[in-house]
C-alpha cells in the first residue's frame, strides 16, 4: 500500500502541492484528475523520488520508501523518452537490469513484452525508426519491466490510439489483480471512470475530492428530469423544486430530497402525459467541473 | 702528393693521416702517397694536371706547396704541421732548449659538459618534445572524453529518458557511472597511446633515456587520473546545465577556456613560475612530471602535488554532483553556472 501524508512541494513562492493526502491500497486502481499545473506530476514525481518533496513523506507499507523500494515501481513519467539511437530491446533489457533483474531475465522479459504489443519484429530496430504510436508501447513496456511493486504512471492514455488504449487497460488490471496498486493520472474522465477504483481530484495542488465514483456521484446534488407530452412549465411553481431548465416538454429540477421528488412525480402522474421521469446521473466531468469550480 | 727532392718526400711520409681527421665518405681513413718528381716544373705539371692533389717543393726554411685552385685543407694542414714541428725542433736545438721545454704548460684539457649531463637528465629536445605529448594528450583527452561525457547527459537530458532513470537509480550513481566509464576509456587510450610511444623510443638512439622517462610516466598516470576525473565531474555538471545538444557550446565554454589557457601555460611559463604552477591542479598534470623527467624535485614536490590535485578532485566531485543532481530534472531551457549553484533539490 502506498501512502501519502501531507506532501508539499513549493518553487521559490509558488505552493504547487499543498498538503496533499491519499492512500493507494493493494491492487487498487487509482486515478489521478485534475487540470493543468494541478500538482498531479510534481505529486508523482515526488512519489517516485524524482524530486524531493518540501514537507510530508511518501509511506509504502506502512514505512517510508526507500531508494530500494523505488527501484521495484514502475514509472512512465510524464516527459516520454528512451534513447532514440538504441535499438528497442537492448535498451529495454538495461532499464531491466536498472531494476534489479539479471542480463538473461530482463531480455526475456523485454523480448515477451513486445511480443505481446506487436512489436516482435522491430526489437533490432533504432527507436527512432519506430512510428510514434509503437515508441509509445516501448514506454509502456519500460515502465512495467522489473516486475513491478506498484505502478506509477502519468498521462499513461494520452497520445495512444484506441487499440493501444485496451492493451494498456488490459495490462493496468493484470497488475491490479496480482495485487500491486495503480496510481495514473489522465485527463480522459470516461477512461478513469471505467478503470479505477478510486479518484482522486486535485486542484491548484489541493485534494478537493477523494473516493469512489458512486461516492463522488452520491455527494453530487440531486437532478431529476422530467418529459411530458405537454408544456412542463408548470414545475416553477412546486415548492421545494429548483427548476434547472425548462425546455417545452422536458425540464430539468433539483428536488430538495427524495419526498419532494416523489410529489413531483405524482403531480406530473395527475396532469397526465408523463414520458420519462430519471434521476440525472452527473458524468465524472461534470463532478470535475463542480469540485474544480470552487 | 708530387714532390722534389728526399726532405720534401720526407715531411711528406711523416703526415699522419690520422690527424687528417676527416674521414672520407666511404668511412676509410685517408691515405697518403708520395710520387717524387724531377723538379719544381714537373711537379706544377703534376698538380695542374690532377696527378697529384698538392706539390711540396723547396727546402727547410723555404717550403713551399703548389695548388690547384682549392687545396685540399686537412692535407695542407698536415703538411704544414709536420713542417711547423720540424722548424720548431731545429730553432728550439739552435736556443739550446727542447720542443718538450718549450710547448709546456699550452695544452688546453677540454671537458665536454654535454656528456657529463647525459647521465643525470634527458637531451633538451627530448624533453621538450615529452612535455608537449604529456599535456597534449591531457589535453585532447579532457576535451574529447568530456565532451562525450557531457553530451551523453544531455542526450538522456533531452530525450528525456533521464526521469526513468532518476526514477530507477539514485542520480549520484548514474553520474558516478558516467564518468568511471569515461575515465577508464581515457585511460585505456592514454595509456596505449604512452605505451606506443615508449615502445617506438627503444628503436631510435633516444633509448637511453628510457629509465628516467619511464619514472617520469609513472607519475603522469595518477596525476592524469586525478585530473580527468576533477574535469569528468565538471564535465557531466556542464552537461546537466544544458537542456538541448545545441545548449553544450555555451555550458562547456568556460571549461573549454580553462584548458585552452592552462594548455599554453604549461609550454610557455618558466623559472619560479613554471615551479609554482606545477603544485596548481591540473596544470600539475601538464608540468610535474615534466620537471620530474628534468630531474629538479625533491621527492615531496610531486606528493605534494599529488595531494592538491586530489583535495581539488573532490571538491569537484561535490560541486558538479551538486550541480548534476540539481540541474539534471531542469528541462526547460539551459541554465547559467550561477542559476545551476541556486537550484534547490
Amino acid at each position: 500500500m502506498l501512502e501519502l501524508r501531507g506532501l508539499t512541494r513549493r518553487y521559490g513562492d509558488v505552493l504547487a502541492v499543498d498538503e496533499v493526502s491519499f492512500t493507494v491500497p493493494r491492487g487498487a486502481m487509482v486515478g489521478f484528475v485534475g487540470g493543468n499545473g494541478a500538482g498531479k506530476t510534481t505529486t508523482m514525481r515526488m512519489v517516485m523520488g524524482v524530486l524531493a518533496p518540501s514537507a510530508g513523506e511518501v509511506l509504502w507499507q506502512g514505512r517510508p520508501v526507500t531508494a530500494g523500494d523505488r527501484a521495484r515501481f514502475g514509472y512512465m513519467p510524464e516527459e516520454r523518452g528512451l534513447y532514440p539511437k538504441q535499438p528497442v530491446l537492448p535498451q529495454l533489457t538495461y532499464l531491466g537490469q536498472l531494476h534489479g533483474m539479471s542480463a538473461p531475465a530482463a531480455r526475456e522479459r523485454s523480448r515477451d513484452l513486445l511480443e505481446r504489443f506487436g512489436l516482435g519484429e522491430r526489437v533490432k530496430d533504432k527507436l527512432e525508426t519506430l512510428s510514434l504510436g509503437n515508441q509509445q508501447r516501448a514506454q509502456i513496456i519500460a515502465s512495467v519491466l522489473g516486475d513491478p511493486t506498484l505502478l506509477v504512471l502519468d498521462e499513461p492514455f494520452s497520445g495512444l490510439d484506441p487499440s493501444a488504449v485496451d492493451q494498456m487497460s488490459e495490462l493496468l488490471r493484470e497488475h491490479t489483480a496480482r495485487g500491486v496498486p495503480v496510481l495514473f493520472s489522465s485527463h480522459q474522465l470516461e477512461l478513469v471512470d471505467r478503470l479505477c477504483d478510486s479518484i482522486v481530484v486535485l486542484h491548484q495542488g489541493r485534494v478537493v475530492a477523494h473516493g469512489s465514483a458512486e461516492q463522488l456521484r452520491a455527494g453530487a446534488p440531486l437532478r431529476y428530469r422530467l418529459t411530458m407530452a405537454g408544456d412542463t412549465g408548470w414545475v416553477r411553481g412546486v415548492p421545494g423544486v429548483e427548476v434547472l431548465d425548462v425546455d417545452g416538454p422536458t425540464a430539468v429540477v433539483a428536488p430538495a430530497d427524495e419526498q419532494v421528488a416523489e410529489r413531483l412525480l405524482v403531480d406530473a402522474v395527475a396532469r397526465g402525459g408523463v414520458r420519462e421521469f430519471a434521476r440525472v446521473v452527473p458524468t465524472l466531468s461534470e463532478i470535475y467541473r463542480e469540485v474544480a469550480s470552487v | 702528393m708530387a714532390t722534389t727532392g728526399p726532405d720534401a718526400t720526407s715531411v711528406v711520409e711523416r703526415v699522419d693521416p690520422a690527424a687528417m681527421g676527416a674521414l672520407s665518405f666511404d668511412g676509410e681513413e685517408p691515405t697518403v702517397t708520395v710520387e717524387e718528381v724531377a723538379d719544381r716544373s714537373a711537379a706544377e705539371e703534376s698538380v695542374l694536371e690532377g696527378d697529384a692533389d698538392l706539390a711540396l717543393v723547396g727546402g727547410p726554411g723555404e717550403w713551399e706547396v703548389l695548388a690547384d685552385g682549392s687545396p685540399p685543407t686537412t692535407l695542407l694542414g698536415a703538411v704544414s704541421d709536420v713542417v711547423r714541428t720540424d722548424a720548431l725542433a731545429a730553432n728550439a736545438e739552435a736556443a739550446g732548449t727542447s720542443v718538450t721545454e718549450l710547448t709546456a704548460g699550452t695544452e688546453v684539457r677540454l671537458t665536454d659538459l654535454a656528456e657529463v649531463t647525459e647521465d643525470e637528465g634527458m637531451p633538451e629536445q627530448v624533453t621538450f618534445l615529452l612535455g608537449f605529448g604529456f599535456a597534449f594528450l591531457f589535453y585532447m583527452a579532457a576535451i574529447m572524453f568530456g565532451m562525450q561525457i557531457a553530451s551523453s547527459v544531455v542526450e538522456e537530458k533531452q530525450s528525456r529518458i533521464v526521469e526513468i532513470l532518476a526514477a530507477a537509480i539514485p542520480v549520484r550513481q548514474l553520474l558516478m557511472g558516467k564518468v568511471a566509464g569515461n575515465t577508464l576509456l581515457a585511460f585505456g587510450q592514454m595509456a596505449l597511446l604512452v605505451a606506443t610511444a615508449l615502445v617506438g623510443l627503444t628503436f631510435t638512439d633516444l633509448d637511453v633515456a628510457l629509465p628516467g622517462l619511464a619514472e617520469a610516466v609513472g607519475w603522469y598516470l595518477p596525476f592524469f587520473l586525478l585530473g580527468f576525473v576533477a574535469l569528468a565531474c565538471i564535465w557531466a555538471a556542464a552537461g546537466a546545465l544544458a537542456s538541448r545538444t545545441e545548449d553544450l557550446q555555451s555550458t562547456t565554454m568556460p571549461l573549454t577556456m580553462v584548458l585552452v589557457v592552462a594548455f599554453i601555460a604549461a609550454l610557455n611559463l618558466q623559472g619560479v613560475w613554471r615551479e609554482v604552477a606545477s603544485f596548481v591542479p591540473l596544470l600539475s598534470t601538464l608540468l610535474m612530471p615534466l620537471r620530474i623527467l628534468e630531474g629538479d624535485v625533491s621527492w615531496w614536490e610531486p606528493v605534494l602535488a599529488l595531494v592538491l590535485v586530489a583535495l581539488f578532485c573532490l571538491v569537484t566531485i561535490l560541486v558538479g554532483t551538486r550541480l548534476y543532481q540539481r540541474a539534471l530534472l531542469h528541462t526547460s531551457g539551459s541554465l547559467s553556472w550561477r542559476k545551476g549553484m541556486r537550484l534547490s533539490e
